[in-house]
């Protein structure tokens, strides 16, 4: 196969627009980091800090001293996982009868599920705190993970996941073989899809991981805390000691980095492999 | 364009479909279960916090206030009693727990509301647990009378005890004002500004001679303590909104455009990063402070020790901020919640938080106390903050706070600050400041 | 939205008669038994408090006092309230300063980040989600920062290059473009992968044709690129809409001395934002109600509108 070599080589430009781009996805961050090395004097001073400064264990110390830190990252571990493989698990299985069962009353539900996305939840912690309590669940990490588990937006994407990926003539000829409906979706049609199931997992876990009013609002006990009420005792509403919070935000993010770089190659690499074909 | 091809032997042996499908159920359900039991694993940890037997207390705070030590010093004191405080937030967000709570089910025993939040709870009084009934009457003369009073509903419930309160006072930076050419004694300064009138000459002679500003802001360190300084607010003593009416409120409003017009303002909201990070590099030489201000002061600027003073503030006295110990209606431990309060918020208790925290108590009778004093602080050049913050409170002509002070108060500030900014026009500001006043609050 | 071939074949038949009574009705009964572990937590948890929001907006209801009927008043009020009006044009004007350039910017990159021969992909790619992993929090404190008037670094670099110092959280177009800033760095990296994952379904013989018929990169972004992408960029362009419309903790962290209003004159005072001073600030939760069923309807209008817009674009081009 002849191809012209024409395009072959990359423009330096793009790797200039490219490398800009990933400048200022991770320059924040970055910053972030060299907050939480210095004190709050010298981050606020011009011409502005970029380089990082010696303070990192002390502030560190001081975030482990002050709030039940390690504590905290369990927790969060424990409901941003329970959400995210729910959520793989759940939003699968309703993504696949959406897209490829037909029964009654689906286009309806369906419907029903988009539409919620595009109401405010602001209001509706009261009534979901009035059903917590009633289940016994306050103060508990359920309260953080059963309503979690429920993502419109899941079934939206998984939906649509098996719509394009998966071709009706493939389940209808597995069909005429003879399979149920289980085997159609856990040999066929789920291994086909599971890329963007694991991604769906990854984005419920970040996103539970980061989550900061529900559990505010649902979770009292120090010692139940996730990660984002511990670090919010860090900052005062009066003054913000720059340096411990953004110390504390930082070793917060980093249970999310280190995930990124062990998953976010495969992450990355799922949603290539199986995204929108055809 | 199918790009999957599909392999019969895929399947392997065909199962019996019965058991295919049940199995799947069973899966289902187990992933579930399995899901909801991990949490609940987790959770077994959780303790039953309120058991009902008045030996444990689940109390809310916020930051800010340093609630902790009072706590760890009374648990020392009473072993027996378990007390789980939860002091994150601010004190908007802990109101908005409290809300949510008190609406939706499982309530707190014993917390901390702020100030501004307290008037639409005290609205409310069938949420809280009437004081009275618990032995509050008896205590109730230690308090400034115009503090308690604030939490006492409309038939007389008591619904909070009072924690702290602020007093007012002006922060100011020596080694700045000795470089304005302006006196540095805190009794000078005081001297230096006796009236509003006189702090706008000295912020103008203090331009004048430096090129920078002189106060962070005015709709807070001017309007905001100036209107505070009458026997009416936006309330008469009958309870009837009068705030487009009263002359002090119109005075006041006036004054802090006159600032403005006299470009002595650094423009900084407070508590925003700006006004953060100006206060080290000396973006401002003066802040409307009270006593809880001084801890941010000192957390903001901490390279700066030793170069405030504090000195008394124009119009002499004045109040900000203060809260509240509150008992939730449905609280399971009341009575233990109730000891709490009637121990750390007692004169004694107050005056020892005062030392170890610097929180301003509201019992008169320890402002005499020697401890209170011959506090001095050295990050404000050894002033005696005891002193200072309680004579300005002793000034204080009481005026009634209604449930709608708090937005009326922010509307005004807000025209000022716009104003500030230059966006807003100073002649039409009051007019502006009514009309949103009425759309907030529809009166 | 399938892609099936022929749409007389999109229902899968019925087993073959040699299946006893029993599959039958166990197969019958599947699918609904796939949507139930969805179905309950979602009725109790989802549907439920949403339902409940719609209900109170007829009231008049205090969160801690009084519930009082009062039918369609909450409506009539906020037709007339200036404020309802106010954070209605900031939630449009945010949500097309963060949508628009965010989304042409991640087809651009897209498209870049598809080049067979590019060096440190898996960097570039890997980095666009960086953003996305940090909480909202703390990029609040960090941008706040970095926009600061006085103290930021944005500032500080604009002086340079002789532009006064913005307060960007006191004018209104400048809180916009920090809250759009915020959006937009938090997402582009996100939709950009998911462009990528759809160009590169796309042969490559496909670009090289063009490319030897004479067709420019632009041509070829046009005429290839975005028509194939149809399915994606709708997908985009919907949750985009449904997202930025409800754009809600920036603005409340940004604004650390007046957090309900957003600045002094409400000037990036979101919709979202403005139902929840009502409901949590002044307890009238009756009204935040009707400003949430408000939102709700702006929402779907607007989806829809942007969703038939796009399905026709494709066919347009072809």
């Amino acid at each position: 196969m002849t191809r012209p070599t024409r395009r072959r080589h990359v423009r330096r430009r793009t790797y200039a627009l490219l490398g800009l781009a990933a400048l200022a996805c991770w320059f924040p961050l970055y910053w972030m980091f060299v907050v939480a090395t210095t004190d709050t004097a010298r981050a606020t001073q011009l011409p502005p800090e970029i380089k990082p400064g010696g303070n990192f264990f002390h502030l560190a110390g001081l975030v482990f001293d002050t709030v039940p830190f390690v504590r905290s990252l369990i927790n969060s571990l424990i409901v941003a996982g329970s959400i995210g493989v729910g959520q793989a698990v759940l939003c699968s299985l309703a993504g696949f009868a959406f897209a490829k069962l037909h029964f009654r009353g689906r286009n309806a539900l369906f419907l029903v599920v988009v539409l919620t996305m595009t109401v405010p939840t602001q209001l509706a912690v009261i009534p979901q705190y009035m059903i917590i309590s009633s289940l016994g669940w306050v103060d508990t990490l359920q309260a953080l993970i059963v309503p979690g588990l429920a993502s419109a937006f899941g079934i939206f994407w998984m939906r649509q996941y098996f719509t394009t990926t998966i071709s009706d003539e493939l389940l209808q000829a597995a069909r005429i073989d003879g399979a149920s409906t289980w085997q159609i979706f856990w040999r066929i049609a789920f291994p086909l899809v599971r890329p963007a199931a694991f991604v769906l997992g990854l984005f419920g876990f970040v996103t539970a991981w980061n989550d900061f009013l529900w559990p505010f609002i649902v979770l009292k006990s120090p010692d139940m805390y996730t990660v984002q009420i511990a670090i919010k005792a860090l900052q005062n509403q009066y003054a913000v000691d720059l340096g411990l919070a953004m110390s504390g935000s930082f070793l917060a993010t980093i249970p999310l980095l280190v995930l990124f770089v062990f998953v976010g190659r495969s992450m990355v690499a799922g949603i290539m492999d199986g995204a929108f074909k055809g | 364009m199918l790009t999957i091809s599909f392999h019969p032997e895929t399947f392997g042996d065909p199962e019996p479909y019965g058991r295919n499908t049940v199995k799947f159920r069973i899966a289902t359900s187990v992933v579930l279960a399995a899901t909801l039991a991990l949490a609940a694993a987790a959770c077994s940890s959780n303790d039953n916090a309120s058991t009902g037997d008045n030996k444990s207390i689940e109390f809310w705070s916020f930051t800010g206030i340093n609630q902790k030590a009072q706590v760890d010093d009374y648990k020392k004191l009473h072993p027996g009693i378990d007390i789980k405080l939860t002091e994150v937030g601010s004190s908007v967000e802990t109101a908005q727990a409290l809300t949510t709570a008190l609406a939706g089910g499982k309530v707190p025993d014993l917390v901390l509301i702020q100030g501004d939040d307290l008037p639409k709870f005290v609205q409310q009084p069938q949420n809280f647990v009437d004081l009275r009934t618990l032995g509050a009457d008896k205590v109730k003369g230690d308090y400034l009378d115009w503090v308690i009073s604030q939490s006492i509903a409309k038939d007389g419930q008591i619904l909070g005890v009072p924690t702290d309160v602020g007093g007012m006072a002006v922060a100011y930076r020596t080694d700045l004002f000795a470089k304005a050419g302006l006196p540095t004694d805190r009794d000078a300064v005081g001297k230096l500004w006796p009236t509003w009138d006189a702090f706008i000459e000295a912020g103008k002679k203090y331009v004048a001679a430096t090129g920078k500003p002189f106060v962070d802001n005015a709709a807070t360190s001017v309007f905001y303590q100036a209107v505070n300084q009458g026997p009416e607010k936006y309330y008469d003593t009958a309870g009837n909104l009068v705030y487009d009416q009263s002359p002090q409120v119109k005075t006041a409003f006036d004054l802090g455009l006159k600032a403005v017009a006299a470009g002595i303002s650094a423009k900084q909201s407070s508590f925003a990063t700006g006004w953060s990070a100006g206060m080290g590099p000396g973006q401002f030489a003066v802040v409307a402070a009270p006593s809880w201000m001084l801890n941010a002061i000192r957390t903001n600027a901490p390279g700066t020790k030793g170069k405030w003073d504090i000195a008394t503030i124009p119009g002499g006295a004045g109040n900000w901020g203060g809260s509240y110990l509150a008992i939730p209606k449905n609280a399971k431990n009341p009575k233990a919640a109730w000891d709490y309060i009637a121990e750390t918020q007692s004169p004694k208790g107050q005056l020892a938080h005062f030392v170890a925290s610097g929180s301003l108590p509201t019992t008169p009778s320890v402002y005499k106390d020697a401890q209170l004093t011959s506090l001095k602080d050295p990050f404000f050049s050894d002033a005696p903050t005891g002193t200072i913050y309680t004579d300005s409170l002793l000034g204080l002509k009481p005026f009634y706070i209604g449930p709608d002070s708090s937005a009326i108060g922010q509307e005004f500030q807000n025209a000022i600050t716009n104003v500030e900014q230059g966006k807003g026009d100073p002649a039409t500001a009051w007019d502006t400041a009514l009309k949103n006043i009425k759309a907030a609050i529809g009166k | 939205m399938t892609t099936s071939l022929s749409p007389t074949l999109g229902r899968l038949p019925a087993l073959s008669g040699s299946v006893g009574v029993r599959q039958r009705i166990v197969e019958r009964i599947a699918p609904y038994a796939y949507i139930a572990p969805f179905f309950v937590v979602f009725g109790v948890f989802g549907l439920v408090p949403l339902l409940f929001t719609f209900y109170i907006a007829l009231f008049d209801w205090n969160p801690i006092g009084e519930h009082t009927f009062i039918g369609l008043d909450n409506f009539t009020r906020l037709l007339h309230d200036d404020r309802f009006w106010n954070a209605a044009g900031n939630t449009l004007s945010i949500w097309v300063l963060s949508t628009v350039p965010q989304l042409l910017l991640a087809l651009l990159l897209a498209h870049l980040l598809n080049h067979a021969r590019l060096r440190f992909a898996v960097f570039f790619r890997m980095s666009m989600l960086v953003p996305y992993i940090t909480s909202v929090a703390a990029t609040a404190i960090v941008f706040a920062q970095l926009f600061d008037r006085d103290f930021g670094l944005l500032n500080w670099l604009l002086g340079h290059v002789g532009v006064g110092p913005i307060d960007f959280t006191q004018s209104r177009w400048g809180s916009y473009v920090l809250i759009a800033a915020m959006v937009m760095w938090r997402w582009f990296g996100y939709n950009t992968l998911l462009y990528l994952a759809s160009l590169q379904a796309i042969p490559r013989e496909v670009f090289e044709a063009a490319a030897v018929d004479g067709a420019s990169g632009w041509q070829q972004f046009r005429h290839i690129t975005v028509p194939s992408l149809r399915p994606i960029i709708v997908f985009t362009i919907v949750t985009s809409t449904i997202g930025g419309l409800q754009i809600f903790t920036e603005p409340l962290l940004l604004s650390r001395s007046a957090p309900l209003t957003c600045g002094p004159v409400r000037q990036c005072q979101t919709l979202t934002l403005f139902l929840y001073e009502q409901g949590f600030g002044q307890f009238q939760f009756g009204y935040g109600a009707a400003i949430g069923v408000a939102l709700f309807v702006l929402v779907v209008v607007l989806a829809l509108i942007n969703y038939l817009l796009s399905t026709r674009i494709r066919r347009e081009q072809r």
